[in-house]
């Protein structure tokens, strides 16, 4: 019992720490490709910091919906960051939920912020909240369809046994093409969900084209650092699952303190590398029009039921 | 001696065909007409290695010469003679296509399971190393097809023409380890012609009707 | 025969179009390129007679290290494609000197032309002799590839419009084929083992029992859907009837009389192979129901054209799927007629062709409502079109009438032959007799409306005596005698290649 107590301490502090480095990481590489210094890739806990201390304003039409949601968010987040495994494969959680559950806290996040724009009653949150709900609606399929290809080939919707059973290699190497394509799959779902380029660009306030940052864009103050926190940490779960479910070696599969310090290593070498690809192609790609979005995530959907289909005919 | 076992060596040809089939629906989602161009050599390459794969693994040393051929011919010679007719037309991308690309993701996604139910009551008798390429194999045929329904523009159409092309040789490697060389050599000699013609074609299109839209090819009609 | 003399042949048949290609592009004048064309064209003739004669004497040959076989049906083939090709080198001596004159066309295209139609020629004899299936398959491909440019020979939007269409349709469909042949050489190295000759016609025959049956059902669906785009059956024949019309009158015959015949040859192969390990059924209910179809189609489409050139192609896809139904009904007497039926087919409507050129040529028009009273204007051509017309329209003189009795006899007696209507064997007939009166009304009052009446004014009348007569009265006497004897040598050919499609 106590193990798992401390599990669930290392592994939230490990992702509230970790979240931020990964935004900043992804600013700078897209800085030095653009050829400027960029900022420092610290300076998003500077810029929680200042948040946490100003003074938040609400609007007069917002209701307890508005208040509640940057709570909702950082909990449901945090609690999908639990669901996975990080630097070992035993999850803090695994016995309260599976990847579906990982999904259904996400979308719970999603839901909520989808509400809070609406609530707020500027033009712009409604704008954004329907934009996610396109993309939202459209990135869950492919999002369960690719883990379900994963799934299948590990034999076991846990992601902790997941993990351990290709740690040890005893699914991946079968079996590479439906890997393969899940993987594509999923680094397109995790762009869309976690609003980068090209689906959204997190650096924009251009009202044509933003979809997230219209959402959030009456919060201030400690609201607005629990938002911006809530995405730095959910972009940090869906680089850690790509990283670990398509790629897991190195994860420590014991609780030994050596084993553990491997894990943490690799796990943060794996982050950090999905981190700069995830800047490269940012700075590859121009944002898609918002009726092409439908195009790219089409392609993943497709991409994962092909996984699916591959491992059936594979295994055949 | 093969340096590899069986198992493995039938994974990394199975890898090397979903990639081939990775790239087509690239080419299937793609608007732009230069990157279907790039796509397109992407998966000759993906081709012309996955073959030559076959080749080291079985010892069969006619394929490496088919390998060969892929490259130069699909991989490099034909994707120039497509972009010298892009950049001859002036003509970047897709606008209008018969059916819109999520559809026509989706209906690929269902070919793939078609080209895999018929391919089932036949795929027990081919080799262990490729017998899976060979529902890949039509998979990429039917997309190839299907394509060529769904898109307007003629180099577009080619490009599917010469997918489908792909997947009847990876198909051809898949089942048998090569057809007769004489035969292969024919093929590459007949697909390399229909290209050369179709770049003239396009060329003589856009002379006659100020576009390459084959939308617009609807002079004669009952 | 002796090996030597058969070899002599065999590459007279293949080097006299090649080398004639070759010529045709460094001579200059056209004079020196027809001279070339008919050399080339009476050397394939001669070859192709000594070919028939070794065929009829000892069943089949190889030759060139068996590359090349040859039996009964594939020497009938090559007898229809010298003799439509000679008929066509003829009629293209007045025709193409007369678009020169006119200044259609550049005289150096002609260079060009010549090179295409004997590279068409060369690829459509190699398909016809091939022993392997991958060969006749690369050489099907390349009659496409050949054939192309000259049906957008006259550089008009609707032309290049139809030889697009053309080229894609026709690649696409081969390429499924290709698969098909791909299919059947890997059933067929499950039984021989690893060798480059498996798929050979001559090896594929001695072991067509031990393939599997899952396999080849799998390779003649593809074979079929592909090379049946090649012969034009519904629904892969749209590219057809705009091809015919704005090809030039001798390639049009050409197309619709030859190379349809050698994609139906193709197929007829292939079926062979599949029949001695899958029960025949199959092939023959997928023959005769696509045959049937196309055959309806066809005749309802013939109904409503306002265009000559498109009303032969029509027709032509009318016959093409009597004729599969007559193979597929399969029996000597389906598979009698439907051959009888091709080669009578080719000759009537390369005929029709040649007439249409001239009225074409004189008209400036393609619509049957502006041609009238061509009786009066062309009087050679009008016989020509009425002898073609009411031969392909199959009125009871003319021997496309006999090869339609008996096909739709053979329908009759077995049905069509499939599961699924082998209790109903009545209706496909009456589908058959019904759509034949409505092709043969159609067709008949569409010629007589071109024959008789007031010719338009504009018009001028009275028709020159030139070289391109010959082969219309050649072709129009032919299909005329043919109804009341065949020579004795032909029937030979005929009954032995029907042989060889029933015993199975």
């Amino acid at each position: 019992m106590l193990d798992v107590f401390l599990l669930i301490l290392m592994q939230t502090v490990v992702l509230l720490a970790a979240a931020p480095l990964s935004v900043g990481l992804i600013r700078k590489v897209k800085a030095r490709l653009q050829c400027r210094q960029g900022a420092s890739v610290i300076q998003p806990y500077a810029d929680l910091v200042k948040l946490f201390r100003k003074q938040p304003v609400i609007s007069s039409t917002a209701s307890w919906i508005f208040t509640a949601t940057p709570y909702i968010l950082f909990a449901s987040t945090l609690a999908a960051g639990l669901l996975v495994p990080v630097f070992i494969s035993r999850t803090p959680l695994s016995f309260a939920g599976n990847i579906i559950a990982l999904v259904y806290l996400l979308a719970l996040g999603t839901f909520f912020l989808m509400l809070a724009g609406l609530d707020a009653g500027s033009p712009f949150g409604g704008m954004g909240s329907s934009r996610e709900a396109i993309v939202a609606s459209l990135t869950e399929p492919a999002m369960m369809l690719s883990i379900f290809a994963i799934a299948l080939t590990a034999g076991s919707t846990n992601l902790s046994t997941i993990v351990h059973k290709t740690a040890l290699l005893e699914g991946i190497v079968t079996d590479p093409s439906p890997h393969l394509m899940a993987f594509a799959a999923l680094v397109i779902v995790a762009i869309a969900e976690t609003g980068r380029v090209p689906v959204d660009n997190p650096a924009t306030h251009l009202e044509l084209t933003m979809i997230h940052e219209a959402m959030i864009l009456e919060y201030s103050g400690r609201y607005l650092a629990l938002v911006e926190w809530a995405a730095g940490l959910k972009l940090l779960v869906f680089l850690t699952l790509i990283a670990n479910v398509s790629a897991p070696w190195g994860i420590a599969t014991s609780m030994e303190p050596a084993a553990l310090g491997i894990g943490l290593a690799a796990y943060l070498l794996k982050v950090s590398g999905l981190a700069v690809l995830i800047g490269i192609l940012e700075s590859m790609f121009a944002k898609l029009r918002l009726f092409r979005v439908t195009d790219l995530l089409g392609a993943a959907f497709i991409l994962a039921l092909l996984g699916l289909i591959f491992f059936y005919v594979l295994r055949g | 001696m093969p340096l590899m076992t069986p198992p493995i060596g039938s994974q990394l040809v199975d890898l090397g065909s979903a990639l081939l089939l990775l790239t087509c629906f690239g080419i299937v989602a793609q608007r732009r007409l230069s990157a279907c161009v790039d796509l397109f050599a992407l998966q000759s390459v993906f081709l012309s290695l996955t073959v030559t794969l076959v080749a080291f693994l079985t010892g069969v040393h006619h394929i490496y010469i088919a390998a060969a051929l892929t490259i130069i011919i699909k991989a490099i010679v034909i994707p120039r003679i497509l972009k010298k007719v892009i950049e001859r037309l002036n003509v970047s991308r897709e606008l209008v296509m018969n059916i819109n690309v999520p559809a026509s993701l989706l209906i690929s996604g269902l070919l793939v399971m078609v080209a895999f139910l018929i391919t089932q009551p036949i795929i027990p008798f081919g080799h262990l190393l490729t017998r899976d390429s060979l529902a890949i194999a039509l998979a990429i045929v039917l997309i190839g097809f299907f394509t060529m329904i769904a898109r307007q523009k003629a180099v577009t159409q080619m490009i599917a023409f010469l997918v489908m092309e792909n997947g009847l040789f990876l198909g051809a490697t898949a089942a048998t380890y090569g057809m007769p060389l004489i035969v292969e050599l024919g093929v590459f000699f007949d697909v390399l012609v229909a290209a050369l013609i179709a770049g003239i074609y396009t060329n003589r299109l856009q002379d006659a009707f100020d576009s390459v839209d084959t939308a617009h090819l609807s002079e004669l009609r009952e | 025969m002796s090996d030597f003399t058969t070899t002599i042949a065999v590459s007279l048949l293949l080097l006299a179009p090649l080398v004639a290609g070759g010529l045709s592009l460094l001579l200059t004048g056209s004079r020196w390129l027809h001279v070339t064309n008919l050399t080339s064209i009476g050397t394939l003739v001669t070859a192709e007679v000594m070919i028939a004669r070794a065929v009829l004497a000892q069943g089949s040959l190889t030759a060139l290290g068996e590359i090349i076989y040859i039996d009964a049906l594939s020497s009938l083939i090559l007898f229809i494609i010298g003799t439509v090709g000679l008929a066509c080198s003829l009629y293209m001596r007045s025709y193409m000197d007369e678009q020169v004159a006119r200044g259609v066309i550049a005289p150096k295209r002609l260079n060009l032309f010549f090179f295409l139609f004997h590279m068409f020629l060369l690829a459509m004899v190699t398909a016809t002799v091939a022993n392997s299936l991958g060969v006749q398959w690369v050489a099907i491909e390349a009659t496409t590839l050949a054939t192309t440019f000259l049906i957008a020979f006259w550089r008009r939007r609707e032309s290049l419009e139809a030889g697009w269409k053309y080229l894609i349709l026709c690649s696409v469909g081969i390429s499924l084929a290709l698969f098909g042949v791909v299919l059947m050489y890997y059933s067929s190295l499950r039984v021989l083992g690893d060798v480059s000759s498996a798929l050979n016609i001559t090896q594929l025959e001695q072991v067509a029992e031990q393939l599997d049956p899952h396999i080849l059902k799998l390779a003649f669906v593809f074979l079929f859907v592909g090379y049946g785009t090649k012969v034009g059956l519904v629904p892969m024949h749209s590219w057809l009837p705009d091809a015919y019309t704005e090809a030039p009158a001798p390639v049009a015959a050409m197309l619709a009389g030859v190379l349809e015949t050698v994609a139906v040859y193709a197929i007829l192969r292939c079926r062979s192979i599949v029949d001695q390990s899958v029960p025949p059924d199959f092939s023959g209910g997928l023959l005769a129901v696509f045959g049937l179809v196309s055959f309806a189609l066809a005749a309802f489409f013939i109904l409503v054209q306002h265009n000559y050139k498109r009303l032969f192609a029509y027709s032509s896809i009318e016959h093409m799927g009597l004729a599969m139904v007559g193979f597929g009904a399969g029996g000597p007497i389906g598979s009698f007629g439907g051959l009888f039926h091709l080669v009578n087919h080719a000759f009537a409507k390369s005929l029709a062709f040649f007439a249409a050129g001239n009225i074409h040529r004189r008209f400036k028009t393609v619509e049957i409502d502006q041609v009238r009273g061509l009786t009066t204007v062309l009087p050679w051509s009008a016989l020509a079109l009425l002898i073609a017309g009411l031969a392909l329209s199959a009125l009871p003189p003319f021997a496309l009438f006999a090869s339609e009795l008996q096909i739709i006899t053979a329908l009759g007696s077995s049905g069509l032959p499939s599961e699924w209507t082998q209790s109903n064997t009545g209706f496909p007939v009456v589908v058959l007799l019904f759509c034949s009166l409505v092709a043969f009304g159609g067709l008949l009052y569409r010629i007589t409306d071109m024959a008789l009446g007031a010719a338009p004014k504009d018009v001028v009348t009275g028709e020159q005596w030139s070289v391109g007569h010959v082969p219309i009265i050649l072709l129009g006497a032919v299909l005329v005698g043919f109804c009341w004897a065949l020579p004795l040598p032909l029937q030979q050919l005929f009954e032995a290649a029907s042989t060889l499609l029933v015993n199975r």
